[in-house]
């Protein structure tokens, strides 16, 4: 189980730094930390290629979920940008 | 058990947790870094409760009582057989159930080629001669190249991913693997092996469980039989030297 502490490890230290680091750039909007959060957790899964078929097979519908969010936060910017 | 329920359990807490902070904080306390940390621990809640439906139903333990029974069994016989000679990997085109490890019962330096299926015994004939007579036995490879989902071409890079993602993904039992291959012979490096490498009798006929595992896959990918040749263990790696046989 070395292999999913290594990859839920990093991807908590991510998500973590890149809070940090937003906090103290300034950023207030919440799509971009949402934005933010779903590329590296994407990003990381996808370099993670070792996982064995059921892991990749449960990991690939997290990353459809995020993705369908990611979509969502585009297409509400995109929404308000027209209206 | 307990590790799926470790996974569970906290990706049910986070989940909790992140649900209770994101909506608190985006509703009544109005501050952004803290409902997008909200956010961050349903993202890793997620991937916890998918990564516990992974994990599998028997503890490594029971796993290990297994593995230990057949090793032995197969050990005794070995032994009171008094075979000295190497093993040679077949891959399943020439068996009939998965690849298996073939032991001469006496010591061969030029095994005939085989070139049809040996018959699903214990005690097969695989040459002309009277004296071509083997123990066609099982091993943890066998069972470890039915966990993978397709074999690869004969080639270093479909090897090397085959056997990283053997060890380092499905089994856990080493950090990488590295493979060098000129003419007929195959080096593997196994990088901070994990898995207790025993020497004994039974070990010098069939390699250690490493080196069996690889020799299996070898002999798979290569789809001809192997013969692993030595193995050592030097600076936290493991290294495996196979030849091809033609």
């Amino acid at each position: 189980m070395k292999i999913y502490n290594g990859y839920i490890l990093l991807v908590a230290i991510l998500l973590l730094l890149t809070t940090v680091i937003l906090v103290a750039t300034g950023q207030n909007s919440l799509d971009v930390y949402y934005i933010v959060y779903i590329v590296e957790t994407l990003i990381v899964t996808e370099l993670c290629l070792y996982f064995n078929a059921k892991a990749r097979r449960g990991l690939n519908l997290v990353s459809t979920v995020l993705f369908g969010g990611f979509l969502f936060v585009i297409s509400l910017q995109i929404l308000k940008m027209l209206s | 058990m307990l590790s799926r329920n470790l996974y569970t359990w906290s990706g049910f807490s986070l989940l909790v947790t992140g649900v209770l902070i994101s909506l608190t904080s985006h509703f009544i306390l109005l501050v952004t870094w803290l409902t997008a940390l909200g956010i961050a621990m349903l993202i890793l809640s997620l991937i916890f409760l998918v990564l516990g439906r992974t994990i599998p139903k028997i503890s490594p333990e029971v796993s290990d009582l297994f593995l230990q029974t057949g090793v032995e069994n197969i050990a005794s016989l070995v032994e009171e057989l008094g075979i000295k000679s190497k093993a040679v990997y077949l891959p399943a085109s020439l068996t009939h159930n998965g690849p298996r490890a073939l032991i001469p019962l006496r010591p061969n330096p030029s095994l005939p080629a085989i070139t049809k299926p040996l018959p699903q015994r214990l005690i097969v004939r695989y040459g002309p001669h009277s004296d071509d007579v083997g123990l066609l036995v099982a091993t943890a490879g066998t069972t470890a190249a039915a966990m993978l989902e397709s074999t690869p071409g004969p080639t270093l890079i479909g090897l090397e991913s085959t056997l990283s993602s053997l060890f380092r993904g499905i089994l856990g039992v080493a950090d990488g693997v590295k493979v060098v291959h000129r003419e007929d012979y195959i080096n593997i490096e196994i990088n901070n092996p994990r898995l207790e490498q025993r020497v004994s009798w039974f070990h010098q006929c069939l390699g250690s469980p490493l080196a069996s595992i690889a020799a299996s896959i070898a002999a798979e990918v290569w789809d001809s039989p192997v013969v692993i040749k030595q193995e050592e263990y030097h600076k936290k790696s493991w290294s495996i030297e196979i030849k091809v046989l033609k």
